[in-house]
């Protein structure tokens, strides 16, 4: 009985302690982001959310390329950004009205789930720009002026890496594990074998789509795998594209012999020398969506009051050689960074149609 | 009264089981006997004390002052109309599963299965909602909310089958027909129920008319919750289905020697539980996501083994451990908007008090016959 006060007594007296003693943290600006508080409802003050897709602002892959974006973005325009990071699914309305409530300038939400819920969110506040990353608006569907959708050719980053592979391919086979058989990886596919022909036209491309709909981005073991298939048949370069599954081949390609010697592999939409470092042995490059720059160029148009609604094409490439920068030719990299030039400025087209 | 071997004050122990050997002890007076009557209140409160003073010690490392971190997330949940509207609506489905794991709990199952059931039911209703889309509003919203329950309680039921045909623990059958059923509602959502022209494997939109739209800030569901707690704490009290599911619940061999059917009690609970499960994922579909959509039901169903201990299976009481849950998941964001702190602290909270209620659930399975009357939980471990 005594026991039973004194265990409801001490947490008692400690919350009291506890709230007593944190007078000093009235931090209620802190966390994540780093801007001071501004009222972003006065017009001289442009402000800039970001919601993520579930997950971590540093998870390594779209939500940190985003918010290195609008950090980028934020930086070109004097904006004062913060972000919020959305743990389930049911809180994308939430973590928006976050940001509509204080009178954000701009919000910017991150991943193709969130499309609905941003569309939601801009008919309901017309004043309030929304640019939805990774989003194709259906804009005979859609009309809002004030959303733009961020969304990447993927044929055109597929392209890139080909032609990479199909000048570096020593057994002029190269080989693709992806994912679900569905548009944006269908690009990747095609854009890879174009850009792979382009450059060698003695290449050949062996490609395998996952067979399953249900986790067809999350088997890693059947990538890997199928990745060791490739390799057996004397494919020297794998590009894996389709989330996990594509992060199982190029990390099977990581272990194989002669990985980053003779047999290297390709990652895809963000640089995944940071977010997939076991593929690091054999990475060569990544067929990378330029997310952070198409963010930071819409928060651009949007404070100087250019942007349109709709669609907006970011551009895409590939990423950084890292360890490989000495591994590969001069030669082949001038060539592609022709390509990649001649792609964003729309003088070479992949060629690749659905 | 177990809690005391949590308590670091070696005055009591030596008391406690003499007065619960005897069988029926005769209450003691005073504060001790108040809290030992009232014990299922007691518990829960201080285990959730305590986690909101760890909760309090994390944030305050983070360099927030608690009390200002505990307002804005109570404040934006409760005292702000769409704060108490996401509440409610996040609260609504909570009573629907919590009440899915107490049931059969009072009947000696441990329903670990609450998702499963959950996601059938939310399919079902989506499908229902946009496969009859030129009927009626009333009419879809009443043959998709039964069609949402019968898929619970058919999945569900396999597992009171297994049960009472084969043997099999309830624990490891509904754990297995979870991982099962989010396998086939992916196939299904990927193939025949797919949204054509859309990349994201999901259904299309159920009927505009069949949208279960709020009432004022009052989600429609949520009195249906209320109601169906309310009367299920009635009918385990009041009629003779409740006497017999009690029954088994404490003490099957007696159950079964007073000729009470105990398979079919089996059965039946398990079928009422997966029913509030189906009904739970029908009442989200037509009035939140108005579609299926992988992912956007997550961990609902699980959340109802929380509430149901927190209630500690009574079900009346699944309603203010739903709201808590409902209260804290929503004021998470503005927590984490307006102080930085991470929405997952609620989840701590939640977790550390859960551990707390848990604690003399578990000394109750070691000291059975100790054990306080009147809070059968899960006879059926180990038969």
């Amino acid at each position: 009985m005594k026991a039973m006060r004194y265990l409801a007594l001490t947490p008692i007296a400690a919350l009291a302690l506890a709230g007593c003693g944190g007078s000093t943290g009235n931090s209620n600006t802190s966390g994540s982001s780093s801007a001071a508080s501004g009222d972003c409802s006065k017009p001289d003050v442009f402000c800039v959310g970001l919601v993520t897709d579930t997950g971590k602002i540093d998870d390594k892959s779209f939500n940190q390329s985003a918010w290195e974006g609008v950090e980028a973005g934020g930086k070109a325009t004097g904006a004062q950004v913060k972000d919020i990071e959305t743990v389930s699914t049911n809180d994308y309305a939430t973590n928006i009205k976050q940001f509509t409530d204080k009178k954000y300038d701009v919000i910017v939400t991150v991943g193709f789930l969130m499309a609905d819920a941003t569309v939601k969110a801009a008919a309901q506040y017309p004043d309030t720009k929304f640019i939805g990353v990774d989003q194709f608006i259906d804009t005979s569907k859609v009309k809002s002026p004030n959303l733009t959708g961020l969304s990447f050719n993927e044929d055109q980053a597929g392209y890139a890496a080909g032609y990479l592979a199909g000048l570096m391919t020593k057994t002029n086979k190269i080989g693709d594990v992806l994912g679900q058989e569905i548009p944006p990886v269908q690009k990747y596919d095609k854009g890879y074998k174009a850009g792979a022909l382009a450059a060698n036209p003695k290449v050949k491309v062996t490609s395998v789509y996952h067979p399953a709909g249900d986790n067809a981005f999350q088997d890693p073991v059947w990538g890997a795998g199928e990745a060791k298939k490739q390799l057996a048949q004397g494919v020297d370069i794998v590009f894996g594209a389709g989330g996990s599954t594509g992060n199982g081949a190029i990390q099977e390609t990581a272990k194989a012999s002669g990985a980053g010697k003779t047999v290297f592999c390709i990652g895809v939409d963000v640089d995944q020398w940071d977010s997939v470092p076991a593929a690091q042995p054999c990475l060569i490059t990544s067929a990378e969506k330029h997310l952070s720059q198409g963010v930071t160029d819409l928060i651009k148009q949007a404070k100087d009051g250019s942007i349109k609604g709709g669609n907006f094409i970011g551009t895409a490439g590939v990423s950084p050689y890292h360890a490989f920068d000495s591994s590969v030719p001069a030669d082949v990299k001038t060539k592609v960074a022709d390509v990649v030039a001649k792609l964003a400025n729309g003088s070479l087209k992949t060629g690749v149609t659905l | 009264m177990p809690d005391k071997d949590v308590a670091p004050p070696p005055a009591t122990p030596a008391a406690a089981p003499a007065v619960l050997e005897r069988g029926a002890p005769p209450t003691p007076g005073g504060l001790w006997g108040a809290l030992i009557r009232y014990q299922a209140i007691v518990v829960p409160v201080v285990g959730l004390v305590v986690a909101f003073v760890v909760g309090a010690l994390l944030i305050r490392q983070q360099g927030v002052n608690p009390t200002y971190a505990y307002k804005t997330l109570f404040q934006s949940a409760l005292f702000t109309r769409d704060g108490l509207n996401q509440t409610l609506q996040r609260t609504t489905p909570l009573i629907f599963t919590g009440l899915a794991v107490a049931v059969p709990l009072r009947v000696g199952l441990f329903n670990i299965g609450a998702q499963g059931q959950f996601i059938f039911g939310a399919l079902a209703a989506a499908v229902v909602g946009y496969k009859l889309h030129s009927a009626p509003g009333i009419v879809i919203i009443l043959v998709a909310l039964l069609c949402g329950l019968l898929a619970g309680a058919m999945w569900a039921s396999i597992a009171g089958f297994l049960k009472t045909s084969r043997g099999v623990h309830e624990v490891i059958s509904t754990i297995m027909l979870n991982s099962i059923a989010v396998n086939i509602i992916d196939y299904l959502i990927n193939n025949p129920f797919k949204e054509k022209g859309q990349a994201i494997p999901r259904t299309p939109q159920i009927a505009p008319q069949a949208f279960l739209n709020d009432m004022g800030i009052v989600p429609i569901g949520f009195p249906i919750a209320v109601i169906l707690a309310v009367g299920t704490a009635w009918m385990l009290r009041r009629t003779t289905l409740g006497f017999q599911f009690e029954t088994v619940g404490r003490n099957k061999a007696a159950a079964g020697y007073a000729g009470i059917k105990i398979n079919k009690m089996i059965l039946l609970a398990m079928a009422l539980a997966g029913a509030f499960a189906g009904l739970a994922g029908g009442i989200e579909t037509l009035g939140d996501i108005h579609r299926y959509e992988s992912g956007f039901n997550a961990n609902l169903g699980f959340d109802g083994i929380t509430i149901a201990l927190l209630a500690r299976s009574n079900p009346v009481a699944t309603i203010p451990a739903a709201f808590l849950v409902g209260a804290l998941r929503a004021g998470a964001s503005a927590l984490q908007f307006d102080t930085g702190i991470q929405p997952e602290v609620v989840d701590m909270l939640l977790a550390i008090t859960l551990l707390f209620v848990s604690l003399p659930l578990v000394a109750k399975l070691i000291f059975r016959r100790y054990a306080a009357k009147g809070s059968a939980l899960t006879s059926g471990w180990g038969s």
